[in-house]
């Protein structure tokens, strides 16, 4: 094991990736020479050169396009997108093309690319900083990946830049500064993998990307009153590791759903509802962002998202509403 | 192949399209198509050039290019009625028709929604060093669209080995192009690139070949993309579906554009065509249709269970 940056367990997987496979090419904004936004693409263009990490103009519609086509014709090309809020602009040829290519075409195309986008609040305002996985989870013939860890992170993109389809790997702004263990040893995490990250007898905690993070804080507050919580990673949105989740509803009875997208129409109103429907007596809740855009102002940014507290009080009244009944 | 023989093959194939589209809407529910009838002489043009490993992309009125770029007939007929046996098992339609094996790497519905992905593709050849030049075919309604521009640009500045084919057939539905575009000439648009253009009378197929054949050499020599504009006419509404925008007269006007009746004549007058020779090209191109009706009728629908493979 080694203790990598986030942000270094990508640059990892992208060097690891790109020496195994000639075909994959990337290409984003500011990821040249300048070592990307978040400094995640830090010594690829030294080397891999530039026809292999190509700079982009401040244009995601043609960027995803590229990366879609270039996919279709036999490269595997991974798109960085700065904000996921600027994927809207590139949506057209991910979703009305990439994702339907294999279909569409009977099985005689198919569009391998990846595109990371990174979502999360943390100062930028209403269109540099929201979570929209579950718009993507919406499509169908996208993989949805949304990794928390450092090791996620190096284990998810090895597995994104194998795939057979196109896969969104949303990161987050505030994992990247984040340290965590990493195998030394080639690893891959597949998709459709979540994982348990603490375990629990009263309810389960369902969350991803940095709200896994957060509901681990809040799962420590509940311990201090006794309340046990079970802490699942999602890890990967689409496929949904329905397993994992099921066996642990079973135990605990109470699921709550965690996000930092908006909890109306969330990744939880879907995955809450399903395993309801598997579980018998399951009792389920959500807590998501308020329906608001996200606000530049760090007060205004914090009053619409979940944090540790909301979710321990979230957890607290799950729980106990069940009781009382 | 003699100039005069290839001359009566490009006439054959327009008569191809021509009758097919007829035998297209003789079917008992011929769907939602964008037929090519006017257009004919740019598909046939474009496809007489291409080699079968360039990559050709087109916009949602593909009938004409799918079927001069290689798609058998019969197929073809099943593709566009939503039947199993086409090459994409119905999924596709006219608007996503595709089938690489013979160079059509995909229609696509959304306007201007093929230019970056075809961009893509030619990255792609450059990459590889295949060789190959893509062209990509968008109708005049595209130019309006972000799409163009950003594609260009990064077309030109990667030097892509790419060809843009703007199907102009002066109308985007119901708007002309004069009412919806600022530009004079659509050709302008390739000029802050610095995209080589040109604009060509897209109703002469010799003039579209000729073109086309200047622009693939250049481009497959290394020069970087070009832009080509097919000036032609649109003989009847925009879709299967629209409503004529336009008065009668002036669709009527149009019949002196026909790109297969004016080819037809000039070879005649050129003495490499006659009665006999085009008897002959008539029943043969009918027994071709008549086979590819067959065919459909006989293929079966898709299998309902068919439609979650491949998702």
């Amino acid at each position: 094991m080694s203790r990598l940056f986030f942000r270094e367990a990508i640059a990892r997987a992208i060097a690891e990736e790109m020496a195994r496979d000639p075909t994959i090419v990337l290409l984003g904004q500011d990821i040249a020479e300048h070592g990307g936004s978040y400094a995640e693409t830090r010594g690829l263009f030294a080397r891999f050169g530039a026809r292999r990490v190509r700079n982009t103009p401040v244009a995601e519609a043609v960027t995803v396009g590229l990366a879609a086509g270039a996919a279709a014709a036999g490269l595997r090309p991974l798109a960085f997108i700065t904000y996921i809020d600027f994927l809207m602009i590139g949506l057209d040829p991910l979703v009305n093309y990439a994702a339907k290519l294999k279909y569409k075409s009977a099985g005689q195309l198919t569009a391998p690319m990846v595109v990371k986008a990174t979502a999360g609040a943390k100062g930028q305002g209403p269109t540099h900083a929201q979570s929209l996985d579950s718009w993507l989870m919406n499509v169908p013939g996208l993989t949805v990946l949304a990794p928390s860890t450092s090791g996620d992170a190096y284990g998810l993109l090895k597995t994104a830049l194998r795939a057979p389809g196109p896969v969104v790997y949303i990161d987050h702004k505030r994992l990247f500064p984040l340290g965590g263990e990493v195998p030394d040893a080639e690893t891959l995490i597949p998709a459709g993998s979540a994982a348990v990250r603490r375990e629990g007898r009263h309810l389960t905690l369902v969350a991803h990307s940095y709200m896994s993070v957060v509901a681990g804080e809040a799962a420590r507050l509940l311990a201090k009153e006794g309340i046990e919580a079970e802490l699942i990673d999602l890890r990967s949105l689409w496929p949904v590791d329905w397993a994992t989740l099921e066996a642990s509803a079973r135990k605990t009875g109470h699921a709550l759903f965690v996000e930092e997208g908006q909890e109306a129409c969330g990744v939880g109103s879907e995955l809450a509802f399903v395993l309801g429907e598997r579980v018998p007596g399951l009792r389920v809740a959500r807590l998501g962002a308020r329906r608001l855009p996200v606000s530049a102002s760090p007060v205004l940014e914090a009053h619409a998202l979940p944090d540790a507290p909301r979710i321990a009080g979230a957890a607290r009244r799950l729980v106990q509403a069940a009781k009382a009944s | 192949m003699t100039e005069s023989k290839e001359q009566l093959r490009r006439l054959r194939e327009m008569l191809r399209l021509r009758s097919f589209e007829a035998a297209l809407l003789r079917q008992p529910k011929p769907g939602f198509q964008l037929l090519s009838r006017g257009e004919e002489a740019v598909a046939v043009g474009i496809c007489s050039v291409m080699g079968i490993s360039d990559p050709l992309l087109c916009s949602g009125r593909s009938i004409g290019i799918a079927l001069a770029r290689g798609v058998p007939a019969g197929g073809l007929l099943a593709e566009l009625v939503g039947k199993d046996g086409g090459p994409n098992r119905g999924r596709a339609g006219r608007a996503h028709v595709s089938m690489p094996a013979v160079g059509l790497w995909g229609a696509h519905g959304v306007v201007a929604g093929n230019l970056s992905v075809a961009a893509g593709v030619a990255l792609a050849q450059q990459q590889l060093g295949t060789g190959a030049v893509t062209a990509i075919v968008f109708g005049d309604g595209a130019c309006g669209a972000g799409a163009l521009h950003e594609t260009m640009n990064v077309a030109a500045l990667w030097k892509l080995p790419l060809l843009l084919v703007c199907d102009n057939n002066g109308y985007a539905v119901s708007t002309a192009v004069g009412d919806g575009l600022a530009a004079r000439e659509l050709t302008d648009y390739a000029q802050p690139f610095r995209i080589p253009a040109a604009s060509v009378d897209g109703t002469d197929v010799d003039a579209v070949v000729g073109a086309m054949r200047e622009a693939v050499d250049a481009i497959r020599a290394g020069a970087g993309p070009r832009f080509l504009e097919m000036r032609c006419v649109r003989m009847g509404p925009h879709s299967t579906a629209t409503r004529e925008a336009r008065p009668a007269a002036e669709v009527e006007r149009l019949r002196e554009f026909d790109p297969l009746y004016k080819y037809e004549q000039g070879l005649r007058a050129g003495g490499v065509l006659d009665d006999a020779a085009w008897g002959v090209i008539q029943a043969e191109v009918a027994a071709e249709i008549a086979a590819a009706e067959a065919i459909v009728e006989a293929a079966p629908w898709p299998d309902p269970e068919a439609a979650v493979l491949d998702v």
